[in-house]
């Protein structure tokens, strides 16, 4: 039984048929990359997987249990966590206080705290800092230390590096390669080398479903099989 | 001919008694209206619904806290024994105000999610015709005038609490200072409530960004019924308040009396922010106490406190939407 | 389509108006109705539930203010709290003019042309406030309009050019026949309103009182203000103006400045709110800041919109129908007829003594409970409407009718199948 599994699901965005029928599985340990070009449903697969948008059609299962239907926390709670685009760290509260929150109630919050504070030490520097004033890589990485103590079995990982300099890309890259290592990942991503080079399998989006599936290891950033679907 | 009589005024306000005078009185004011507007603030906060039956759940709470008050006080009733029986007030409406306050939100304000925000605030509005008729009835059931303060509620105060004490060439009037005190105390138990505890922490977060809340793993709408329940409480404990000043009293006008200034502060602190509404509860209380000294000593104009309050939500909207401490959003709330 | 010549631009018209027609008919027969039904033999029920003329005459005026506040909150989206403030300058300004208290403006000017002259202060205010309201939207505007408008009910409380006890206040003085509706100027074409000092008429076999005089005229001039409003409504600028409600970005990229027709629309139903309390006022011969200027009286208007249905146009004039009809029944001094001088002239004493509970006989109860309290009532079906009914009664006519009563009644009768 996969993880994660997608089958024909429909979603609408206000009038709009984002997602016209996706299917997709993922399997636990595995990263799989999402691609496609801005707008094609990326993002609302991600948001349908969390009922955030809930899909009209269709059927999302997770360890087997259906998703659709149920409310976001539960979705989350059963371990499912996001990394949003936009990070959307709480800007109001402290560095500390928004790894506190993403800790399961009864859940051990002094040793979440230690194990973001030893995935990152830059963070670890700054607990009592407001979010609002990090930067956008420190943003991500506290998004990403969000996930992590989040007793979650997958996250869905939404444009990472998007706006950031390519040597914070690298950190993040790092600091996901970490995470994939224990947990199972769906990354959308527009960067295809950091998308190709985390990821086990692909999948390409097009039109609001997908079009092209493959091993990571056959294609790469300038492939055709790629190029023709995602372009500047 | 204005200018001398003006130069006379200001003369008369900026010596040290006068302006002790207003300062105190002024805090005394923004204690009030902290107390009045936190409820509000909380609930605006985290969803996004401008309470209008803010305003009737303070009069219940005042008309609740005077019942107990007339039932267990009586004439020979000491003061300490008195404050003791306030405090019970306290808590009694509190739990009382939270519980009613709790069951409007499940039963009837959650039927709204899905809607555009609008509906809430206009449901709000409905129930506080509601909640104000009811309470005509039992007032006026028992004999109460519903448009008068109730005399014997305001008699129930302390003894020393009924009179101005002198000290130092300055008028103190011990009300003022139990309203400074309670209402400090209030804000600095919202204030550890929403910083030091899992709760708060929600609460503020979910006030910030619902969605990723709840992408947490957090119920928020479970959340939602608390902090309005919360925030009817509050409510409920600033009309207990209210009930044993004689500028307020219990009575029914108090919920549109406390409701508008409410709004006020909301908006002029920055909606649904914890510091703003501190610090415009300040302004307004200032600017309250003021106003009503040039009132009652230079300029006889009546309504002049209540304008000048609206005045400064009018500026405050036109220079700084967002209010002093709000972020500046793009549409939605 | 048909050629738009002329006698066939009369027929469509006329076809897409005939619910309108009906309607208007209808409201013309109610004080024949009503005088007959209440001195027949069911005339005591009759004059319980039926609303009074009197009655009526504030439902013309206050609903043609609730229109107005339809009109720019309904169909922009824009929640006008402070609506009252145009409905209180109208009311003001007409009985100041006729206190001779406005300058350039002599205690003789015709009534019509206070009317008119109120609506373009209105206007004037409205350009002001929405100049400032309308940068922002949703509870932002709502609350800035709201300051606005309780800043002028404080202002208008306390200024004692009004009257000597502004408290209170002003009422017409000095004025000892009713105001004139009709053509300014011109003697033979007017009649005053007002339910003491206005003008009889009789016409053949029909007397009409001063109320019912008052009726019709008030009606008539409320009808014209609907009309005017109902056809912006269903023109170019109505639909702008409902793109707003929906979608402002998106009205903005295509190409219309949305600022321009926020503000022209708040124009308008200043001017037709202003006419309103101008009504109001000539009609009462009085105004006070309470009912007037006060935040309470938009509520008001809020309610009747809601029960009527928001966005309808004709729906809040039916909502204040209801809500009117509804307080007449329950009065405590059982004015217009109404349930409590029924039930002293029709049950047995007997059961109004009857004790339920506690010493408290039938008629204490429905005193406590009932009469007086209306407010509650309304307060509860608003809440059940809001909750239920989101469209209103006309709201919910209309969508099970498929659109504006009018022209589906319209396309009905012209033949076409939808």
């Amino acid at each position: 039984m996969s993880l994660l599994e997608l089958d024909s699901v429909h979603t609408y965005y206000g009038d709009s048929h984002v997602l016209e029928g996706v299917s997709l599985t993922v399997e636990e340990g595995e990263t799989v990359a999402l691609m496609g070009r801005n707008g094609v449903g990326k993002t609302t697969t991600l948001r349908s997987i969390l009922q955030l948008t809930p899909p009209s059609e269709g059927s999302i299962t997770y360890r087997g249990e259906e998703l659709v239907g149920r409310e976001t926390h539960e979705v989350a709670g059963s371990g499912v966590g996001w990394i949003p685009e936009e990070r959307r760290v709480f800007a109001q509260l402290s560095v500390e206080e928004n790894v506190r929150i993403a800790v399961p109630e009864g859940d051990d919050v002094d040793a979440a705290l230690e194990l973001a504070w030893d995935a990152f030490p830059d963070l670890a520097d700054i607990p009592e800092r407001n979010a609002g004033a990090l930067s956008g890589g420190q943003q991500q990485m506290l998004a990403i230390a969000r996930g992590l103590v989040g007793n979650n079995d997958l996250l869905l990982v939404d444009e990472p590096s998007e706006g950031l300099a390519p040597l914070i890309v690298e950190e993040v890259r790092d600091a996901l390669a970490r995470a994939a290592e224990d947990t199972t990942i769906l990354l959308v991503e527009q960067n295809l080398p950091m998308a190709l080079d985390l990821a086990d399998r692909f999948y390409v989006v097009d039109h609001g479903s997908v079009v092209d599936s493959g091993d990571a290891d056959e294609v790469d950033a300038d492939s055709d099989r790629l190029t023709r679907y995602l372009s500047a | 001919m204005i200018l001398p009589l003006l130069a006379d005024a200001l003369g008369q306000f900026f010596r040290p008694d006068t302006l002790v005078n207003v300062f105190v009185d002024g805090l005394s004011k923004a204690a009030i209206y902290a107390m009045i507007a936190l409820g509000l603030t909380l609930v605006f906060g985290l969803l996004g619904v401008l309470n209008f039956a803010h305003g009737s759940l303070t009069m219940i709470g005042a008309y609740l806290g005077g019942l107990v008050m007339v039932l267990v006080v009586g004439s020979a009733t000491g003061d300490v024994a008195r404050l003791a029986a306030f405090f019970f007030a306290l808590v009694f409406v509190f739990a009382a105000l939270a519980a009613l306050g709790g069951l409007m939100e499940v039963g009837l304000i959650r039927e709204l999610y899905d809607r555009p925000p609008v509906y809430q605030i206009l449901l709000t509005f409905g129930l506080t015709l509601i909640l104000d008729e009811l309470t005509r009835i039992a007032v006026t059931f028992y004999g109460l005038q519903p448009v008068a303060k109730w005399q014997d509620a305001l008699g129930t105060k302390p003894a020393f609490m009924a009179t101005s004490v002198h000290v130092g060439g300055v008028d103190l009037s011990p009300l003022s200072l139990f309203e400074i005190a309670l209402g400090a105390v209030v804000v600095l138990g919202v204030w550890l409530f929403l910083t030091r505890t899992r709760y708060g922490l929600v609460i503020r977060a979910g006030s910030e960004d619902d969605e990723m809340t709840a992408a947490l793993g957090i119920d928020v709408h479970r959340v939602f019924t608390v902090v309005f329940a919360l925030g009817s409480g509050l409510a409920g404990i600033a009309g207990v308040l209210l009930m044993w000043d004689q500028v307020w009293g219990a009575s029914l006008p108090l919920a549109q009396q406390t409701l508008l200034p409410a709004f006020v502060v909301v908006i002029v602190g920055g909606l649904g922010t914890f510091r703003g509404t501190v610090v415009a509860a300040l302004l307004v209380g200032m600017v309250d106490a003021t106003m009503t000294w040039w009132f009652q000593n230079a300029v006889s104009f009546a309504g002049l406190p209540q304008m000048m309050i609206f005045l400064v939500l009018v500026v405050t909207l036109v220079v700084r939407p967002q209010g002093l401490f709000g972020i500046a959003e793009v549409g939605d709330h | 389509m048909a050629d738009e010549t002329g006698r066939d631009w009369v027929r469509q018209y006329a076809r897409e108006h005939v619910v309108h027609l009906v309607v208007v008919a209808l409201l013309g027969l109610y004080p024949f109705f009503y005088d007959a039904i209440t001195h027949s033999i069911v005339g005591a029920e009759a004059t319980t539930v039926l609303p009074q003329m009197e009655t009526m005459v504030a439902v013309f005026y206050f609903g043609l203010f609730a229109m107005s506040f339809d009109f720019i909150s309904g169909y922009t989206g824009y929640l006008s709290f402070g609506h009252a403030i145009f409905y209180g300058t109208g009311a003001y300004f007409v009985v100041l003019v006729s206190n001779g208290k406005i300058p350039l403006l002599g205690a003789g000017t015709p009534f019509m042309v206070s009317l008119v002259l109120a609506g373009l202060l209105a206007v004037v205010i409205a350009l002001l406030v929405g100049s400032i309201s309308f940068r922002l939207s949703g509870v932002y505007f709502a609350m800035i309009t709201l300051g606005v408008s309780q800043v002028a009910y404080v202002f208008i409380r306390g200024w004692d050019f009004v009257s000597s006890n502004p408290k209170d206040g002003a009422a017409v003085v000095g004025h000892p026949t009713g105001f004139n509706i009709g053509v300014p100027w011109i003697d033979s074409l007017n009649l005053a309103i007002g339910p003491l000092v206005g003008d009889e008429l009789s016409l053949a076999w029909i007397h009409l009182g001063t109320t019912q005089v008052s009726y019709y005229l008030v009606g008539l001039v409320v009808l014209a203000c609907y009309l005017v409003m109902q056809r912006l409504i269903h023109s170019p600028f109505g639909k702008v103006m409902v793109a707003i409600r929906e979608n402002e970005e998106r009205a903005e990229a295509v190409g219309y400045e949305p600022y321009r027709y926020k503000l022209a629309a708040f124009a308008v139903s200043g001017f037709f709110a202003a006419i309103a309390g101008g009504l109001f006022a000539g009609f009462r011969r009085s105004v006070a800041p309470e009912n007037s200027m006060y935040f309470l009286v938009t509520g008001d208007a809020l309610l009747s919109s809601i029960i009527g249905g928001f966005g309808t146009l004709a729906g809040p004039l039916y909502g204040r129908l209801f809500d009117e009809t509804l307080r007449e029944f329950l009065s405590k001094e059982g004015a217009g007829g109404g349930l409590l001088p029924y039930l002293q002239g029709h049950v047995p004493g007997g059961v109004m003594d009857a004790v339920i509970y506690n010493g408290l006989t039938v008629g204490e109860a429905i005193n406590t409970f009932l009469n007086g309290h209306a407010s509650l009532y309304i307060g509860i079906v608003f809440v059940v409407f809001v909750l239920y009914v989101p469209g209103g009664l006309l709201g919910t006519i209309r969508g099970r009718a498929g659109g504006p009563l009018a022209k589906r009644v319209g396309r009905l009768l012209g033949g076409d199948d939808e």
